[in-house]
């Protein structure tokens, strides 16, 4: 930047029209503008780019002033005495005289290296960060050439901590700048590692002087990507300049969306970092994204197209497949009718694999059977939040976090779901600042939050019925924003006023002074913004819940601005961009109904084709269309079904009635197992397209690295069945596709490929590129918001089986694996955790005489899985909790066919069970 | 220093502090358990590594500590008194070798030979009573002078409860804008080192919004060779408390929290009972004297560690933090104590608030100098034929305090470290120069500091000195700075080499270290170091000159 130019002694300036005060501070006695709240440091860089040397400094951490290094001279007239401080945080003050290279500050920076490098390992050249350490750089910087002290106490014999598959340490190449202990505390908020001892002695330790094994660490890497040297690292030797290209893309594990920038050498993926410069996870990540990478060129990835012939899969070639694909399916088509095919897109592919998958299905084959596995997580929020607001997607940014004053969490775990965004809650509510936190488990964010309501799983209808009255009966409710910005309001007062508290009270199991008290602090908010997860819709009334959580929003103002709005937490990568793609029966790409003719005619003229104007089957109808012999085929992209979706062995059952069942996949999983073909597919580090992440924003996934031989990318698969079934559609290719979606999805409209950048745009995009951050700020999508009132009714799961069956188990997720961990399970993330478990009340554990690590078996209506004990008072008496990330052990076995009323997501939520000591023998799995 | 520690300590507050359960923890053995340290960490929601990195910061939590019974102290008054050989050694027929620590000061200055056992201090001839203390048999309380020389504002008698609370209700009564003035008027500044103006600091934390504030009385006297703050704690409590009370009322805190060292067991036993009477007599707690004010006080007992007489340090220290320097800004009244503002001030300066609410703040303003107003409370070590805390007021000459208050030196002195370790050493020859204020000190370059006075004897060897001086800092260092911690260590290495081997110390090495210490160093502990190690080297430069090489 250039200096301002200025010749005047008095340096408070006033600009061309006299309104505004610049105020400046000279650099080196040269004037620049300073700005509000800068630092030397920063004021510094902002005006002569990085001249100051820094160790202890790190993009995302707060000023620390522990090496000194950035020590510049300030004085406060020119030519006064200067005095000596630290650039990084002292505040740049008006009219101060900054100099930052005098002999005595070169001298000073010079004198403390050199006394670093009294206490440091002189190997540079064989370190893994050599010429990418920043002690190293500094040390050149200021030219240290001799160390004058005569030899003393050092530490270098602290031993390498080689304990951990990810993470590694070899604190014998610390500095002790902090950056690792303060981004484990001001980045993910665990409180892993600390300095003990003092002076001198002080060294970096992990929990109680542990190895990082045995520590707390929940490997997100922070402190590996904050150290300056080698001191803290990672397998992957990620610092390391030994890379011949970085590419960025996108993290395929969660909805977050965390950018990664992956470092590739001879085509293979060396390691994983997060760029600084990210706009939703600013150089952090979680051990997903930054290390389980390696499944990508696992030994177990499918090379080859299989068909099965006499009972067995067998290698086939990608014709005779497609061949075989296509004369299956045009037979079934002809015989039966297009009705009879379905497919099931996947929302762990892009943008436009899934626009092609349905356009396959409906334009191609002829048939709205076209469903994604957005059906088994948070399809009742797209429904109930179409019908509050009209659009079923994220009204808000993550990035809001920081202008809200209070965060509403409900059904959602996010430190192990949504890791990146459950450390900002974490950093939110360690603050003190209000978190209320409904869920029946004492989650990690729980434990901080200010209030939780740990109510019993099920009633979440119930719970948000005690908080609507109570915003009414408090007095609470936004008047104004429910006169202007919504309609309904009238009668749903009416039927909540109606409720009974206690009989609520008695439902929920939580306390009605809790709940006033909660909501309260929620209404009471400036702002206050809701986040929820699968907790809130795999249930029987998850699409009520929903339109419930809506309510709350609407009645207290908090929707159209910043820090508020309905957040829904996205569990899988591009589960938005699935339904925006139209992968659902009833709405195709841009969510015009299928049903309305004049968007089927909108749909008929854009693709030229005839198209089926009725509704196709969710994924539960169909199993039973299958099961009821009136589906022959489907198609999955990439989506587990037998692993996944609850009541294994009906799944199973309607999956092998099938004609002809093509899946695409990675790996051999419970599902192409029982598949007719098998198509190797592409992963996401080997594929381009975009993502869109739970707040709306498109992102570009890059290729990293070229498809594995004998793999072609999904959408690829899509295209060459369409050209084989004799639909011409061009090779898969994310520009061109994009430019075919921007006509349709309205949304869409200004989205090029070679516009995202590096940060993407948050939908609708406007024609001239123009992105949103905040939704319904005006009008809502639907003109006003409209209240609904739902009573709460039990899950038919209880009512039928809850006497015989009377504890309540209900899913989660685990942070070190994804969903069915067919990828996670296939890197080290497995030597992180090793099996699903049974999370159970201590006291419930005592009576059925069940010890840490005895098997349990747990028993449904349905079926019995045996699970080890971890005996924890994260669960209540009464309720269970376990995860389906292992095929043997098979849990969905015991789930419901219940689902949500309106949008058939099934209720992974609730499973009334039995439990008993297993009489088998202890399972032995290796920690 | 960690933002969120500081909330989550927030969170139980003072009412119940993870550095005290640490304490409490530490009481039988010494350190704390794993299965204690576990647990408590759960209970304030920290990692298992802030837990035991806090332990193993305080010379009475870390682990090292485990089975000690009898401390020595190894302050630079009983150092160069040179009686702490033969104690230990007498010490030794009683203890094994682990069962003997040590203790940097026990503000025993005045006769030397101190040890402490079982939460109590001893000193002078105590060590012949030796078995019946380690019976609990005997409690030999020490006595020292204690005068003044002009107006007695500190160290005058304890007028009794009533008339001095009368001070209270009366201020009670009047506007918080009218109190203030007075202590601007009174120009009263911080005594603990830095001689900060206190309105200053009070205006501040009242005006930064907060639903709470904090008084902070800074009673962690590290400083070797003072005991001033001792005797104000044991023997004028209620001015301590009762100056607390008053600045709370004025930066509108409704707790006032001591921080008080383990090294002064009985100042923790006095004031703790001081607080009790208070309570007896409603003279604190809600609502006092039905003026709408409310103040309660807490005794927070420290562990060892001099960084915690840093104001940023101590404050992490209640909070259960390791006491690492925090960066300023934030400074304590606008973020302090669980980042809330917080007034600091030591002792000293808050025992003065009653005379100034007394008598107004121009009549303190008339005593001492324009600059430095008040009296100051001095130390004198045992080489004085008159050992003791004297007050005087600002501006007395030092020759005054020396010959006439101290009664002149009992064995020949060649320096006297002033105003504590990082304090200016001071020839003999430079004490007509100096009166006892901020200004004259820092003129000559010297510092008034605390103005405790520890006497080096002729016979004492000054590099011996200053590789003490060195040795202290490194110990007490915090470590987080880059200068402090490593240069400290490396300071002390070289003296120690050019005291015990052939090796001459590089005089350019030594002035880079000691300019990198004095400019870059993130507080006063790595920063004042090099002023007494210059003041050696500039005034008795023939004793150190052959421990030095000059090279080309």
């Amino acid at each position: 930047m250039e200096a301002v130019k200025t010749t005047s002694a008095v340096n408070i300036h006033t600009n061309g029209n006299g309104a505004e005060k610049i105020k400046l501070a000279y650099i080196n006695d040269k004037p620049f503008e300073i700005r509000e709240g800068e630092t030397v440091l920063s004021f510094v860089r902002r005006s002569l780019g990085n001249r100051i040397p820094t160790l202890c400094d790190a993009p995302n951490l707060e000023p620390f002033g522990s090496c000194r290094v950035c020590s510049v001279e300030v004085a406060l007239q020119p030519n006064g005495t200067t005095k000596t401080v630290a650039s990084c945080h002292t505040p740049v003050t008006a009219n101060s005289f900054i100099y930052t290279d005098t002999e005595k500050i070169t001298r000073l920076r010079k004198n403390i290296i050199e006394l670093v490098l009294t206490d440091h390992p002189l190997d540079c050249l064989t370190c893994e960060v050599n010429n990418n350490c920043e002690l190293q750089t500094v040390a050149a910087q200021v030219g240290v050439r001799t160390v004058r002290y005569p030899e003393g106490k050092t530490h270098l014999d602290r031993k390498k901590d080689l304990s951990h598959p990810y993470m590694t340490s070899d604190l014998s190449k610390c500095i002790n700048c902090f950056r690792c202990v303060r981004a484990c505390d001001e980045v993910q908020g665990e409180f892993v590692l600390s300095m003990a001892g003092r002076g001198f002695d002080s060294h970096i330790i992990k929990s109680f002087d542990d190895n990082f094994m045995n520590s707390d660490c929940v490997s997100c890497g922070a402190c590996a990507q904050a150290c300056p040297t080698s001191a803290i690292s990672d397998v992957f030797e990620s610092k390391s300049i030994n890379v011949q290209k970085k590419v960025r893309t996108v993290c395929t594990y969660c909805g977050v969306g965390c950018n990664l920038e992956v470092a590739v050498n001879d085509d293979t993926i060396k390691s994983i970092q997060a760029p600084y410069d990210a706009e939703v996870n600013k150089g952090h990540t979680c051990l997903k994204g930054r290390f389980a990478f390696s499944f990508y060129n696992h030994p177990e990835r499918l090379r080859t197209p299989l068909i099965r012939k006499n009972g067995e899969l067998q290698p086939a070639t990608w014709e005779e497949a497609y061949d075989f694909i296509a004369g299956k399916l045009t037979y079934i088509k002809e015989v039966y009718g297009p009705d009879y095919i379905a497919g099931i897109s996947s929302a762990r592919c892009t943008n436009e694999e899934n626009y092609l998958m349905q356009k396959f299905i409906r334009v191609v084959i002829g048939t709205n059977n076209i469903d994604s596995c957005a059906r088994v997580c948070h399809s009742p929020t797209a429904l109930g939040m179409q019908r509050s607001f009209g659009t079923g997607a994220a009204t808000n940014s993550i990035d809001d976090l920081n202008d809200t004053d209070c965060i509403l969490v409900i059904g959602a775990n996010p430190t192990d779901g949504h890791p990146v965004t459950g450390a900002k809650f974490k950093q939110f509510a360690m603050k003190g600042k209000t978190t209320i936190v409904i869920d029946p488990r004492r989650t990690e964010l729980a434990r901080y939050a200010t209030y939780h309501l740990p109510l019993r799983p099920g009633t979440n209808v119930a719970m948000l019925n005690m908080m609507l009255y109570y915003i009414i009966t408090e007095g609470l409710e936004d008047k104004q924003f429910i006169e202007t910005r919504t309609e309904g309001y009238e009668d749903f007062k009416k039927q909540i006023l109606n409720v009974s508290i206690s009989e609520l009270e008695k439902i929920t199991g939580v306390d009605r002074t809790l709940v006033r008290e909660a909501t309260v602090a929620y209404a009471k908010a400036k702002a206050a913004m809701a986040f929820h997860g699968l907790g809130v819709t795999e249930h029987s009334y998850g699409t009520y819940a929903i339109m419930l959580i809506t309510d709350l929003a609407m009645i207290t103002g908090n929707i159209g601005r910043r820090g508020v709005g309905v957040n829904p937490l996205r569990g899988q990568n591009n589960v938005q961009g699935a339904a925006d793609m139209g992968c659902q029966p009833h709405q195709g790409a841009g969510y015009f109904d299928v049903t309305n003719p004049e968007y089927h005619k909108m749909y008929e003229n854009f693709y030229g084709v005839k198209l089926p104007n009725h509704i196709g089957y969710k994924i539960p109808q169909m199993y039973t269309a299958s099961l009821d012999n009136k589906l022959k085929a489907l198609w999955l992209m990439g989506e587990d079904l037998v692993q996944t979706d609850p009541n294994t062995n009906k799944v199973m059952a309607a999956l092998k009635k099938l004609d002809l069942l093509v899946v695409q996949e990675l790996f051999m999983t419970e599902t192409a197992k029982i598949a007719t073909v098998v198509l190797p597919g592409a992963s996401f580090l080997e594929k381009s397209g975009t993502f869109t992440n739970g707040e709306r924003r498109i992102q570009r996934v890059n290729k990293v690295v070229e498809p594995i031989e004998g793999t072609k990318s999904d959408g690829q698969i899509v295209v060459d069945i369409m050209n084989r079934m004799g639909y011409a559609q061009p090779d898969y290719e994310p520009d061109t596709l994009l430019q075919e979606i921007a006509q349709i999805v309205p949304f869409f409209k200004g989205v090029k490929w070679n516009e995202l950048g590096d940060n993407g745009k948050q939908w609708p995009v406007k024609e001239d590129g123009t992105d949103t951050k905040i939704l319904h700020t005006e009008t809502f999508k639907r003109g006003k918001g409209k209240f609904h009132y739902f009573d709460f009714m039990e899950s038919k799961e209880i009512i039928n089986n809850g006497k015989e069956y009377p504890y309540i188990i209900t899913t989660n997720r685990e942070l070190e694996h994804y969903n069915a961990g067919t990828m996670t399970r296939r890197t080290k993330n497995v030597e992180l955790l090793t099996e699903d478990v049974l999370l159970i009340n201590p006291a419930d554990a005592e009576n059925h005489f069940i010890k840490e690590g005895d098997m349990v078996c747990v028993e449904s209506a349905r079926g019995k899985v045996d699970l080890k004990a971890r005996i924890t008072d994260e669960v209540k008496p009464g309720l269970l909790s376990s995860t389906f990330h292992f095929p043997e052990i098979g849990l969905n076995v015991i789930g419901s066919d219940e689902h949500d009323s309106e949008a058939m997501c099934p209720e992974y939520k609730v499973i009334s069970v039995n439990i008993r000591k297993s009489k088998g023998l202890k399972k032995s799995i290796p920690v | 220093m960690s933002k969120n520690l500081s909330y989550l300590a927030g969170r139980k507050g003072v009412a119940k502090t993870l550095f005290e359960e640490l304490g409490i923890a530490a009481t039988e053995s010494g350190t704390p358990s794993v299965e204690k340290m576990e647990a408590l960490r759960k209970e304030f929601l920290v990692g298992k590594a802030n837990v035991y990195g806090t332990a193993t910061f305080y010379d009475f939590l870390k682990p090292e500590n485990q089975g000690k019974k009898v401390y020595v102290c190894n302050g630079s008054a009983c150092l160069c008194a040179g009686t702490q050989p033969a104690l230990k050694y007498k010490l030794q027929k009683h203890f094994t070798e682990e069962e003997i620590g040590e203790m940097c000061c026990l503000g025993r200055c005045h006769e030397n030979s101190a040890f402490h056992i079982a939460g109590k201090n001893y000193s002078g001839k105590a060590i012949n009573s030796i078995s019946e203390i380690k019976k609990n048999k005997t409690v030999v309380a020490d006595k020292y002078n204690i005068a003044s020389k002009g107006t007695a504002v500190l160290t005058q008698k304890f007028a009794g409860l009533e008339a001095n609370y009368q001070i209270l209700k009366d201020c009670l009564k009047k506007s918080v804008a009218e109190l203030q003035t007075e202590i601007k008027t009174s120009g009263l500044r911080g005594r603990g080192g830095a001689g900060f103006p206190m309105a200053i600091k009070l205006e501040s934390c009242r005006n930064t919004e907060a639903d709470q504030r904090f008084i902070v009385c800074n009673a962690d006297e590290g400083d070797p060779g003072a005991y001033s703050d001792r005797y104000l704690l044991e023997q004028q409590p209620h001015a301590v408390l009762l100056g607390m009370i008053i600045a709370g009322y004025l930066a509108d805190a409704s707790v006032g929290v001591l921080y008080i060292r383990a090294e002064y067991p009985e100042s923790i036993e006095v004031i703790e009972k001081a607080i009790r009477d208070l309570h007896k007599h409603k003279f604190i707690g809600e609502n006092i004297f039905g003026s709408g004010f409310s103040f309660q006080f807490k005794v927070i007992k420290a562990q060892g560690a001099y960084i915690c007489g840093e104001e940023t340090a101590l404050l992490s220290s209640i909070e259960g933090q390791r006491p690492e320097v925090r960066v300023r800004p934030p400074y304590p009244a606008q973020q302090g104590l669980f980042n809330l503002p917080t007034v600091v001030n030591n002792v000293e300066t808050l025992a003065n608030l009653p005379f100034i609410m007394k008598n107004e703040g121009k009549a303190f303003a008339a005593i001492g100098t324009p600059k430095s107003t008040g009296t100051k409370l001095i130390s004198l070590d045992g080489y004085f034929n008159k050992p003791g805390i004297y007050e005087v007021d600002m501006g007395t000459p030092l020759s005054v305090v020396v010959n006439e208050l101290g009664g002149g030196f009992r064995l020949p002195v060649k320096a006297m470290h002033i105003g504590g370790p990082l304090g200016g050493l001071v020839p003999v020859s430079k004490i007509n120069d100096l009166t006892i204020d901020f200004e004259s000190f820092s003129k000559e370059g010297f510092l008034l500091g605390h103005a405790s006075i520890v006497c080096i004897p002729e016979d004492f060897p000054l590099l011996l000195y200053i590789e003490h001086l060195f040795e202290f800092t490194a110990h007490e260092s915090c470590g987080k700075c880059f200068p402090c911690r490593l240069g400290s260590t490396r300071g002390k290495e070289m003296l120690q080499k050019a005291r015990t081997t052939d090796y001459k110390i590089d005089r350019a090495l030594m002035d880079d270290l000691l300019e990198t210490l004095e400019i870059g160093s993130l507080c006063m502990l790595g920063g004042g170091l090099p002023l007494p190690v210059k003041n050696a080297l500039q005034h008795f430069e023939d004793e150190l000159n052959p421990y030095f090489i000059t090279k080309v």
